[in-house]
């Protein structure tokens, strides 16, 4: 049975100490629960582990046996499989061509050799005790089976030990089940696991032991059947409250935005909530909870909606963003540079788009004026940069957010959704962006943020809503607003 | 390097600044030597500097005025490909719409207007209208399909294409249409002495574009959405509305180049006539810096990429290069002209 420690394991990224000396260990036939907010260094230490970066300090031994991991393939060798929440394999090819991506069998005339890839594939899969047809193609396979499909093309090459980094984060619970039951099966064969979640109801399910890191540190290790979901939620989140609401006494005004049972399938159903001017909401949640979906929605990004909106008491869905826009709606989105940065526009640019065809004058851009408001923004959010006409990426991550604040803010909204705001941006720039939302609530602007991290949500809301797959799951407000309670709502958990 | 400029110290390190950074420098030093070459093949051998100016000056006419309704068309290829698009259906729309324009216009028995009895001016001007609202809705048929439909532009235009021009030899076979002689004054109106007309419309139609790709809500919005299509919508661009309006545009200057080609030869050879004519506009907005992927073109370096192409053709042809080789030449230019334009940044 194979035994991998990883010993007093140092690692920095630049000034910024992302493992503080972190020993851990796994040996076959458990799985081990590797627990962690986002940013407590759990993909880190895996990443040193398979390969993907190099320790700055510690040691790791197979079988006590020194080793040294420089690149992936080294990892790979020592019977290491990482399976990433992006799964590596091709929708268009059938499942036993994925299972021999790159090391295909061929015959002595280098043909392919498909029956042999065939006849491997569903050994392996009898091995396994999965049901699945290796002819089948893999885009035709629901997210569970893919999940299977790579752990068994991991067990192909000999994996002894399986990191599997959030693999339930996107499947229901039946899909999660089958998962599971493989894992177990895995166990049987004397594998070991290192299952990432933030799931912790699953943690308590299938796994052995626990792990729990927290700013780089370990925190807390032991056996899963000697704590609760609470004990977990608490390890994880720390003791020590950093954050103190920035909250006010204010005047919340009349009501801006009603949802009534708005639902997208497969991302979110039957939502109802609703806004007033002035005051600020929280979503979070964990990744893939349907909260970007539902206000790109709302915003009339996403076609195919059901259910009602209404917008200072009006009825009526946005049927595209120029619509939403008019009406008063601004999305600051996620993924600033997928869904908010036009790389080809300059500063100028990429600040003023939104405004363009509210302030032109027959067409023609009114360059002036664009020039004077953003020159208000600009003082106001304190974005530093030279020239109206460099490149929007010359800026650095939070000037470039706060550039795609301004481009909203002279829109004039009435209803500002901010999906995960500070996302990329350095804790200075933070601070910062946290002070523009509380001023811009005090003019009354109803604001929506959207944020997976629970301190952000605690220092800046009135209250907030937890959803988990895609359901409101509870709301807090006030004392009630800790990250313990929203954690344990966002992994699934009930109110009380 | 700014400041090394302000100082004007040293002419190579300007040169290499403006050669990364300035999206044409490359494209028009490459138009200004092609135009030198042009005058040097000319040669001096004249009598007086007046008589070797008039060879020059009716040298450069012919060049552009043959190629300017193909420029006209690239002017539009170059917002379609700045979208992230392509049109391949122009030279068929350039048929369909040139045969609509005979069907009005026709002298003999067949000629609608003829028949209804509208002759003269304004049967012109209403042709002139008709052709182009009909251009205009190829084009927006194109950008429905495109839009609406969710079909990629590629394989729309390209089944475009075909039916386009297939529709148009089948009604038009054995027509053997005359516009009016009076019609001819469109293209062949002479300013003084010069044959300028085509010259003209494409130069009005370039310097337009060329505002509205600079100035305007919607030719700014074309880069956007070429640029980064997920970013603009998410920034309250109507994607779907600027995509349809490219291509009706296109639609309506390819419908324009039909008038003056129709007004030039006072005929239209309905299998051969624009055969070719979309990767001739996309040759010319890819020498002028335009990027097939979208985001990045320029409405002026399309016109430098049509001349240098132009003027490269008219040197072949003064140095008596075999006509099968030409494209050849033609095949170099494109692939050079876009590996030069790799040294400039491309994050």
């Amino acid at each position: 049975m194979v035994k991998i420690e990883m010993k007093g394991i140092k690692k920095s990224f630049g000034s910024n100490q992302v493992l503080k000396e972190v020993s851990f260990s796994i040996k076959g036939g458990e799985i081990c629960a590797l627990l962690g907010e986002n940013g407590a260094g759990k993909s880190t230490l895996m990443n040193i582990l398979g390969g993907v970066h190099t320790l700055d300090a510690g040691t790791i031994l197979v079988d006590g046996k020194e080793v040294e991991f420089k690149t992936p393939g080294q990892s790979q060798d020592a019977g290491i499989a990482f399976i990433h929440q992006e799964l590596n394999l091709i929708n268009d090819l059938p499942i036993y061509e994925n299972m021999f991506l790159g090391r295909e069998i061929k015959t002595k005339r280098g043909l392919l050799d498909l029956e042999k890839m065939k006849q491997e594939t569903t050994d392996m899969f009898q091995k396994m005790q999965v049901d699945l047809d290796p002819d089948m193609m893999v885009g035709d396979l629901d997210a569970s089976y893919k999940q299977i499909v790579e752990i068994c093309k991991a067990m192909m090459m000999n994996g002894s030990v399986m990191i599997m980094d959030e693999p339930t984060t996107s499947l229901t619970e039946q899909e999660t089940e089958r998962v599971f039951k493989l894992m177990r099966t895995l166990k049987e064969h004397n594998v070991g696991i290192i299952f990432i979640s933030h799931k912790l109801n699953e943690v308590m399910e299938v796994c052995d032991r626990y792990v729990v890191l927290r700013d780089g540190c370990l925190v807390a290790e032991g056996s899963v059947s000697e704590v609760s979901t609470d004990d977990l939620a608490q390890y994880m989140v720390g003791y020590e409250v950093r954050t103190e609401s920035l909250r006010r006494e204010r005047t919340i005004g009349t009501e801006i935005l009603r949802v009534e049972g708005l639902s997208c399938e497969p991302y979110f159903r039957d939502i109802h909530f609703s806004i007033r001017a002035g005051e600020i909401i929280g979503f979070t949640g964990l990744l893939g909870d349907g909260r970007s979906e539902l206000f790109q929605a709302i915003f009339g990004a996403e076609e195919s909606t059901s259910g009602k909106m209404f917008l200072h008491g009006k009825e009526g869905t946005m049927k595209n963003t120029t619509q939403a826009i008019r009406a008063g709606i601004a999305y600051v989105p996620r993924n600033r540079k997928e869904n908010a940065i036009i790389k080809d526009m300059n500063i100028f640019e990429n600040a003023s788009i939104v405004t363009w065809p509210q302030f032109a004058r027959r067409g023609i851009i009114d360059r002036k004026r664009h020039e004077d408001v953003f020159h208000k923004q600009r003082q106001a959010l304190r974005i530093k940069m030279e020239m109206l006409t460099d490149r929007i990426d010359s800026l650095s991550g939070g000037n470039q957010q706060k550039v795609v604040l301004a481009k909203w803010l002279v829109s004039d909204p009435k209803l500002l959704i901010l999906d995960n705001p500070t996302q990329g941006v350095d804790v200075g720039a933070k601070e910062d962006i946290y002070d523009i939302i509380l001023k811009l609530s005090d003019v009354g602007i109803a604001i929506v943020v959207l944020s997976s991290e629970a301190q952000e949500i605690i220092r800046v809301c009135d209250r907030a809503l937890v959803m988990y797959h895609g359901v409101i799951q509870g709301e807090v407000a006030g004392e009630e607003m800790t990250e313990h309670q929203i954690m344990k709502l966002a992994t699934g958990g009930k109110e009380g | 390097m700014v400041q090394q400029l302000d100082k004007g110290r040293n002419l190579l390190t300007w040169f290499k600044y403006k050669w990364m950074n300035a999206p044409l420098f490359s494209t028009a030093i490459a138009l200004i030597i092609m135009i030198l070459l042009q005058t040097l093949v000319l040669g001096f051998d004249y009598d007086s500097f007046g008589s070797w100016f008039q060879a020059w000056t009716n040298n450069w006419i012919n060049i552009l005025r043959n190629n300017a309704s193909i420029g006209i068309i690239a002017l539009g290829m170059t917002l379609v490909i700045m979208t992230g698009g392509i049109d391949l259906a122009v030279g068929s729309t350039l048929v369909a719409t040139g045969a609509l324009s005979m069907i009005l216009l026709d002298t003999g028995t067949k000629g609608i207007l003829g028949m209804v009895g509208v002759t003269g001016v304004p049967a012109f001007l209403i042709t002139i209208v008709v052709v182009l609202i009909f251009g205009y809705l190829l084009g927006a048929l194109i950008g429905v399909t495109v839009t609406k439909g969710n079909v990629p532009p590629f394989i729309v235009t390209l089944g475009a294409m075909m039916i386009f021009r297939s529709v148009t030899q089948h009604f038009m076979q054995g027509y053997n249409t005359k516009v009016p002689v009076e019609f001819l004054q469109i293209a062949s109106f002479k300013i003084g002495s010069y044959m300028i007309m085509p010259i003209i419309y494409w130069a009005i139609i370039a310097y337009i574009l060329y505002f509205v790709s600079k100035r305007t809500t919607f030719g700014r919005q074309v880069i956007a959405v070429g640029s980064n299509e997920r970013a603009a919508k998410l920034s309250g661009v109507n994607v779907d509305k600027v995509k349809l309006r490219v291509y009706a545009l296109m639609g309506l200057l390819v419908s324009i180049a039909a008038i003056i080609q129709v007004s030039r030869v006072g005929s239209m050879d309905f299998s051969n006539a624009g055969r070719g004519v979309e990767m001739d506009a996309i040759a010319a907005a890819v020498v002028g810096g335009t990027s097939m992927m979208g985001g990045r073109g320029f409405i002026l370096g399309t016109v430098y990429g049509m001349l240098i192409i132009a003027v490269m053709n008219n040197l072949l042809n003064l140095f008596g290069v075999p006509p099968f080789l030409r494209e050849a030449f033609k095949g170099f230019i494109v692939i050079g002209a876009v590996l030069l334009q790799r040294k400039e940044k491309t994050s």
